[in-house]
């Protein structure tokens, strides 16, 4: 698998309760799956946890044949090759839409790297506004630089927090639509987050119901049957 | 915890904030210990016969003080807060101005004003043929000492409480308005409560200053803690028992330090919601509306208008005298070793917030403590432990030399290494406050965002962390400098042999009874104290925007 969670178990400081309690799954490469749950239930914690912010108390994390976290080591977030879209975008506000992107690139020499520029700004249909600043954006384009940024280091794996939360929602619908697409043109392995059913439905393969720090069944969504018929569907 | 728990709390930034840590405890560990250490005759001597007059005159000094600045701070804020009266907007930030006036500067300059052959005596001599009774013009009394602390020290009370009116009660305050309650009514019953833990953690402040104290009591000849420790130290020569009534000071203040805490209670400084509403002042009516006027322009006028016109008349007086070449390099003394102590206090302060902050566990909520701690330990205390410290060390350096047989040796008490890291000690609680809070202004996504994009601790500190915070790195840069600048004790007792700065050339001037001459040094502090506080209320006023 390309993406194999084990047993993840997690505490905040000073919690009573464990918050994840035994979470596991596995993921193909290129498939989008959803975490849905309630408020609360722990799928933001969840997302950090594989991201690396926070240190389980045990589990495996692996992302593609790279194990990120076990019982004997962790791995820093910088070096996981895990890319984030925050809830709010934390977006540098000193920094243009272009510098933006650019932050991550730092791996590839400079030709590569305005190349990649260039072809995120196109992909995200951002580059007239390359020069602003993240303050002068709408929501939406600010969500789109937040994708753009996070995925043009070419990351193993894409996880997104609640993205559609801070947009009105006609711009919502449109823009699950535009984030499958490129998705799906990127092969880019995402696990988002939501609270949101419809959201769900229309832009992931497979519906990952959470409840009280663990999984509570698994559904494919009618887009994955066009997809990816082989993933087994466990209920 | 489990082991790669431990191994990731042991990075570079813990080290760097350990060794930190331990040379800022290091003076009151010496201090603390020599506490238990076997007393001699003296220290008898000094327990029975003067300590408790210092206990006495210390609290007296502070207890009224804290009162009076209480009054006075709070009432200034309330009205430029709440109402529209003549000339509110300038006042709302010159009444911090007499804060630029350290009030060893205030007390001889008002003892200048009003001792014999001061002005207000002149002119009633010499154009109403009046001679006064002197002891009504005596400013050099234990009440004499208040009214200079509480002229000079009231703006930390007015500040802190403002501020909080000013983001955090006009909801209620709009409310307690709309039932109809009075002005006399809302102050008391809703004003003072909810701003309650503000006052407090001012007082605090004025407290801490008024233990600091050397240069207020030292000229007025009152006996307090202070002025006893040197005194013991140089005039009795008696180290041991110097560094025992340091101890007690320093038990003085960690009582007060607990009394705010109990005071305070679970409240700290939270702001319950994001959305600052800042109040709207309301229009005072006929003779109140000049009766507010008339208060806010007599405290002005008292502690700050008075003395600086003082300052600049004799500065004009002496000026030919005082303004030679030296005096250039008394400004430059000051600057120089002003902003490398500064520089020193941000590299530390930036680097222990930065690891509390990324690393949160109960062993850094400890160090964001004992941080803190330095500002509350009084300069005579500091001094005494901080040369305790490195005569020590210059020791262990000549043995070292000798065992391995140099002909030279470095003497540490001779260089300004003594100085600055005696003003670290105390001031770093400064700088680390302003950079504390201005992190937790940003938050910490954007720092877990640039981690996201491939980037370490290290690098995103550079990248990400410094860019974000320049504005509070700013105002903890003034604000630190500033402190350290007016600074007296410290660098009186510290000051390498023919080294002298701003405020201890002033001080020396007037111990010698040059009054006059003392203008110049002391308006070029207030000048550059005031005009950089200027600039940070204006950087402050545009980070609240
Ligand atoms: N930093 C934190 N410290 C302590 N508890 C937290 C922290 N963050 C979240 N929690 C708690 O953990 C649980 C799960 O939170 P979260 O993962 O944010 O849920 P979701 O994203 O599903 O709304 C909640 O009960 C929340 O109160
Ligand atoms: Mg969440």
């Amino acid at each position: 698998m390309f993406v194999q969670i084990n047993d993840l178990h997690f505490s905040y400081k000073g919690a009573h309760e464990e918050t994840i309690k035994g979470f596991s799954i596995s993921i193909t490469k290129g498939e989008i799956v959803s975490l849905l749950g309630d408020s609360g239930s722990g799928k933001s914690t969840i997302l950090r946890l594989i991201a690396g912010l926070e240190m389980p108390n045990q589990g495996v994390v692996v992302v593609n044949d790279c194990v990120c976290c076990d019982d004997c080591q962790f791995m820093p977030p910088e070096d996981r090759g895990v890319g984030m879209v925050f809830q709010d975008y934390a977006l540098f506000p000193h920094m243009t839409v272009e510098k933006n992107i650019r932050f991550g690139l730092h791996k590839l020499n400079r030709k590569e790297r305005n190349a990649r520029v260039e072809e995120m700004l196109a992909l995200v249909n951002l580059t007239e506004f390359r020069h602003r600043y993240p303050y002068e954006l709408s929501g939406g384009q600010q969500q789109r630089v937040a994708l753009a940024r996070a995925l043009a280091p070419k990351p193993a794996l894409l996880i997104l927090d609640e993205p559609f939360s801070n947009l009105d929602t006609s711009l919502q619908h449109r823009i699950r639509d535009d984030l499958r697409r490129l998705l799906k043109q990127t092969g880019t392995t995402t696990i988002f987050v939501t609270h949101d059913e419809e959201d769900a439905e229309a832009l992931a393969d497979r519906i990952v119901y959470l409840g009280e720090g663990k999984i509570k069944k698994q559904i494919m969504t009618e887009n994955n049957k066009t997809f990816n018929p082989q993933i087994p569907c466990f209920v | 915890m489990n082991w790669h728990a431990v191994k990731r709390q042991l990075n570079g930034w813990a080290i760097l904030s350990f060794l930190a840590i331990l040379l800022i405890v290091l003076p009151g560990i010496v201090v603390l210990v020599e506490l238990f250490a076997p007393v001699n005759d003296n220290w008898q001597h000094i327990q029975e016969y003067l300590l408790p007059r210092y206990v006495r005159n210390t609290l007296f000094i502070m207890v009224a003080t804290g009162v009076l600045t209480t009054v006075i701070g709070t009432s200034l804020a309330w009205f430029v807060t709440v109402y529209d009266f003549p000339f509110r907007r300038f006042f709302k930030w010159a009444l911090i101005l007499p804060l630029a006036i350290p009030p060893y500067i205030g007390a001889y300059t008002y003892h200048g004003i009003l001792n014999y052959t001061g002005v207000i005596q002149t002119t009633l001599r010499n154009q109403f043929g009046i001679t006064v009774d002197q002891s009504y013009f005596n400013i050099m009394s234990i009440q004499g000492t208040v009214f200079i602390f509480t002229l000079f020290l009231y703006p930390y009370i007015y500040t802190i409480t403002r501020a909080f009116l000013h983001n955090q009660s006009s909801s209620m305050i709009e409310n307690a308005r709309i039932l109809g309650r009075g002005s006399w009514d809302i102050f008391f019953t809703v004003v003072i409560p909810i701003s309650r833990v503000a006052i407090i953690g001012g007082v605090s402040l004025v407290l801490m200053e008024v233990l600091n104290d050397y240069g207020v009591v030292k000229y007025f000849g009152i006996q307090t803690f202070s002025t006893a420790i040197f005194s013991t130290w140089f005039g009795m020569k008696d180290t041991s028992s110097a560094l025992k009534l340091a101890g007690t000071l320093m038990i003085l203040v960690i009582a007060i330090l607990t009394m705010e805490r109990l005071v305070r209670g679970r409240k700290q400084f939270s702001y319950a919601s994001t959305k600052v509403k800042p109040l709207k002042p309301r229009p005072l009516q006929g003779w109140h509306r000049y009766a507010v006027f008339a208060y806010v322009s007599l405290v002005f006028a008292i502690a700050f208008v008075i003395p600086f016109t003082q300052l600049t008349a004799w500065t004009f007086l002496t000026f030919d005298t005082v303004f030679t070449e030296e005096f250039w390099q008394l400004v430059w003394n000051t600057v120089r070793v002003a902003f490398t102590a500064t520089v020193i206090i941000l590299l530390f302060a930036l680097i222990i917030a930065n690891y509390t902050r990324l690393f949160p566990s109960n062993m850094t909520r400890v160090i964001s403590k004992v941080t803190t701690l330095g500002y509350s330990i009084p300069g005579a205390a500091i001094a005494i432990a901080v040369i305790t410290l490195f005569l020590w060390l210059d020791d262990k350096v000549l043995d070292l030399a000798r065992a391995l047989d140099l002909s030279q040796t470095f003497v540490f008490r001779t260089t300004l290494i003594m100085l600055i890291f005696a003003y670290v000690i105390r001031f770093l609680a400064i700088g680390y406050n302003s950079i504390e809070s201005g992190f937790e202004k940003v938050g910490k996504s954007f720092t877990e965002a640039s981690r996201m994009l491939g980037w370490n601790t290290v690098q995103t500190f550079f990248r990400v962390d410094i860019p974000m915070i320049k504005g509070a790195i700013m105002s903890a840069f003034i604000l630190v400098f500033i402190d350290i600048m007016k600074e007296l004790p410290l660098t009186l007792f510290l000051q390498p042999f023919n080294f002298s700065t701003l405020a201890t050339q002033a001080f020396k001037y007037v111990s010698d009874e040059k009054i006059h001459e003392a203008a110049l040094a002391s308006i070029v502090i207030v000048l550059m104290s005031g005009l950089l506080i200027f600039v940070s209320h204006k950087v402050l006023d545009k980070e609240a925007d």
